[in-house]
């Protein structure tokens, strides 16, 4: 049997890999719907996301006790939530192949559920403890490094030596205790696995019978409609990833601002016509009085004429006064 | 007795092209050499670097042809062309920004892939050939990176070119004249951007594209090396063809690969500085993140002077560059196994660590300068 280090990595290596393609599209149409912000910790979110085997439960745990702020957005609770069923068959396939291949060992019934609950029970018990050892580490050894810089003797060091050797001090220091830590972690792990291991029958059949078994078990019972599920599935993301990408850019640079442009009123055909009636039925109107005024005055004026004429021809020349406006 | 064909065997239209085609050029041949190439210990993903690198070089191609329509390599037209792309052409903004971070990924893909290479003893013989190929190839990517990086012609793009001709010049012998070449004049100007145009969109996929094909007429005539590990007889229980696992596992990792660029285009899209003028202001120069760790290398004071310049910008990459290309040849020794290479473990790992180390100090170094 090997040892606990090489089951815990053997088992745990794959069933990261194994899962990610799936998760990793579960996480882009997160992103996409605006679940899920695209965050500066993006490269620790990663990590955590890609090691949900092990973070599932420990995330939480995590954001109550040492670190509230592990990603932002909401759907990052319901992305490791969503992790679990792929979590699963991922440790099953794995762990079955790793049975069936090195160990030459008969699976158990249900062997990818009950490593996989074990495994993320480890997680959440042994991460908080990874995360504390870690996380003083690092501050100590950046505050020693930082310390030593500042001692009379290292003064004059230049900034990129400083910065170089102060990386190489604190990285190195962090980074050693992270390795211990996590082959602590995955031997804890290797030995849930072995455990499992002892009590299984030894499997039956040549290597390339075993081989065989756990190769179909990665071949889907329905191919056709494996691949027209997939099909699908692409063609509607598709869809909806070029129907909602902005045509212009949503980061316009300070010189090619679009000006504001105010948005012209609603054009209402029947409202427009009526009132166009009304007006030209007013004007109508108005044009008419003015004739009616003007037909008056000018019967005023020839009537007034034909007096003046007899009476003073003289008058004739007197300024006329206009006629009133409407 | 002659029978008459029975309806079920009478060709479709589309059968009758395939076998007008196969008549020609042998096409089922061509498809069974492709297709049922075997796989030595059967399909890993960690074989599938390769054809996610020959898919992203396929994407950049396609959306440098697009961005071509739109873009003038004049000193004065540079810059405008590249905001009317970002600002006023329908969906401009994500070719460019996917073009800009599939350059990224190329990067990135080329390093895995070189790893992977590395680490497996991929390059051991009889795959010599393909392993220098391959450094090329490694190779064209950096200078597509560079090449690249001037021709938005803003403050990033000319004084980081600046930087990098300046680091070119201390070669000796030709570098005065492969920074005269490149620039064309006495600083950054037109016939810089002409010269880095032409290098970018003709030289370069023309070497790639003549090299790529090379690289895998090499890889399909030696065969893949399969796992390091394990007995021939578990190898060969294992071996399988190159379709239709491998070739999942391909589509799926360049799907991924796809969604992910798709993904960093669209939260984090390209946008420009000001446009390039010979005074940087305060504008601290800067190349494109694969060679910051270089560009740090370079700030230490051991390699500050003329020749520590030579030294640390040339000298040293060359050297180990040149290790690299004579690595085959050094390592006879056929074990493949990493973890019974100790020197190759520990040299890979240095290596990596320093990368990461001078990335990491020179984003901490533009925090202090800034």
């Amino acid at each position: 049997m090997p040892s606990p280090v090489k089951l815990g990595l053997n088992v745990l290596w794959s069933t990261c890999w194994t899962g990610f393609p799936i998760k990793v599209g579960i996480c882009l149409l997160f992103m996409a719907l605006g679940l899920i912000h695209f965050e500066t910790r993006i490269g620790l979110a990663f990590l955590m996301y890609l090691a949900s085997p092990v973070t599932v439960f420990a995330m939480p745990i995590l954001a109550m006790v040492a670190e509230p702020h592990l990603g932002e957005g909401a759907g990052i609770a319901l992305l490791f939530l969503i992790c679990i069923p792929i979590d699963i068959w991922a440790t099953g396939v794995v762990a079955k192949t790793l049975f069936l291949e090195k160990l030459r060992l008969e699976p158990q019934e249900g062997l990818g559920m009950s490593l996989w609950l074990k495994t993320a029970l480890v997680g959440a018990l042994f991460m908080p403890i990874l995360w504390v050892v870690v996380g003083f580490a690092t501050e100590t050894s950046i505050s020693l490094s930082h310390g030593l810089f500042e001692t009379e003797m290292l003064k004059a060091v230049p900034v990129a030596e400083k910065i170089g050797i102060e990386l190489t001090l604190w990285g190195g220091a962090s980074t050693t205790v992270l390795i211990v830590m996590m082959l602590l972690g995955v031997s804890l792990v290797g030995r849930v696995i072995r455990s499992a291991a002892q009590s299984a029958a030894p499997a039956s059949g040549d290597y390339q019978a075993l081989v065989t078994r756990w190769d179909l078990m990665r071949v889907p019972a329905d191919q056709g409609l494996m691949l027209t599920a997939t099909t699908l599935v692409g063609l509607v993301l598709s869809m909806l990833f070029w129907s909602g990408l902005p045509v212009s850019t949503p980061h316009p640079h300070e010189c090619c601002k679009k000006p504001e442009v105010k948005a012209a009123p609603l054009y209402k055909p029947v409202d427009t016509l009526n009132k166009a009636e009304k007006h030209v039925a007013q004007l109508a109107a108005q044009v008419e009085a003015i004739e009616k005024q003007k037909a008056e005055e000018e019967a005023a004026k020839d009537k007034d004429k034909g007096k003046a004429g007899k009476a003073k021809p003289a008058d004739a020349k007197a300024p006329v006064k206009a006629p009133a406006t409407p | 007795m002659q029978q008459t064909p029975s309806s079920s065997t009478e060709l479709t239209a589309l059968e009758k092209v395939i076998a007008f085609v196969d008549e020609r050029v042998g096409l089922k041949t061509i498809q069974a050499k492709m297709l049922n190439e075997p796989v030595p210990g059967g399909s890993r993903w960690a074989y599938v670097f390769g054809s996610i690198l020959l898919f992203i070089f396929i994407m950049q191609a396609v959306t440098g042809i697009l961005l071509m329509f739109y873009y003038v390599p004049t000193a004065d037209h540079a810059f405008a062309s590249t905001q009317y792309i970002i600002h006023e052409v329908d969906y401009g903004w994500f070719l460019l920004s996917y073009h800009f971070w599939g350059s990224t990924a190329m990067v990135v893909c080329v390093f895995a892939h070189m790893s992977q290479v590395f680490l497996w003893g991929a390059y051991k013989s009889p795959r010599e050939l393909i392993w220098l190929v391959g450094l090329a190839l490694f190779g064209i990517v950096m200078g597509f990176g560079f090449t690249g990086y001037l021709l938005p012609w803003d403050q990033r793009a000319y004084w980081a070119t600046t930087v990098g001709v300046e680091i070119m010049d201390k070669t000796p012998v030709i570098g005065d004249f492969m920074a005269r070449f490149l620039k064309g004049g006495a600083i950054p100007g037109q016939m810089t951007l002409s010269r880095f145009f032409v290098v970018h969109v003709m030289i370069l996929p023309a070497a790639l594209m003549g090299l790529a094909g090379l690289h895998i007429f090499l890889f399909r005539a030696a065969g893949p090396a399969g796992p390091f590990r394990g007995t021939p007889e578990e190898i060969k229980a294992k071996t399988d063809y190159f379709f239709p696992r491998q070739i999942w596992k391909d589509i799926v990792g360049m799907i991924t690969v796809f969604f992910t660029i798709c993904a960093l285009a669209f939260w984090e899209p390209v946008v420009l500085l000001e446009e390039a003028t010979p005074d940087p202001g305060d504008y601290h120069p800067e190349p494109e993140w694969y060679f910051l760790f270089l560009f740090q290398l370079l700030r230490l004071k051991m390699f500050g002077g003329e020749f520590g310049q030579f030294l640390g910008a040339m000298a040293l990459p060359g050297a180990f560059m040149a290790l690299l290309a004579a690595l085959p040849f050094i390592d006879k020794d056929p074990e493949r196994n990493i973890f019974k290479r100790p020197i190759a473990l520990i040299g890979w790992i240095v290596v990596m660590a320093m990368i990461l180390l001078f990335t990491v100090a020179a984003i901490i170094n533009r925090e202090f300068l800034d």
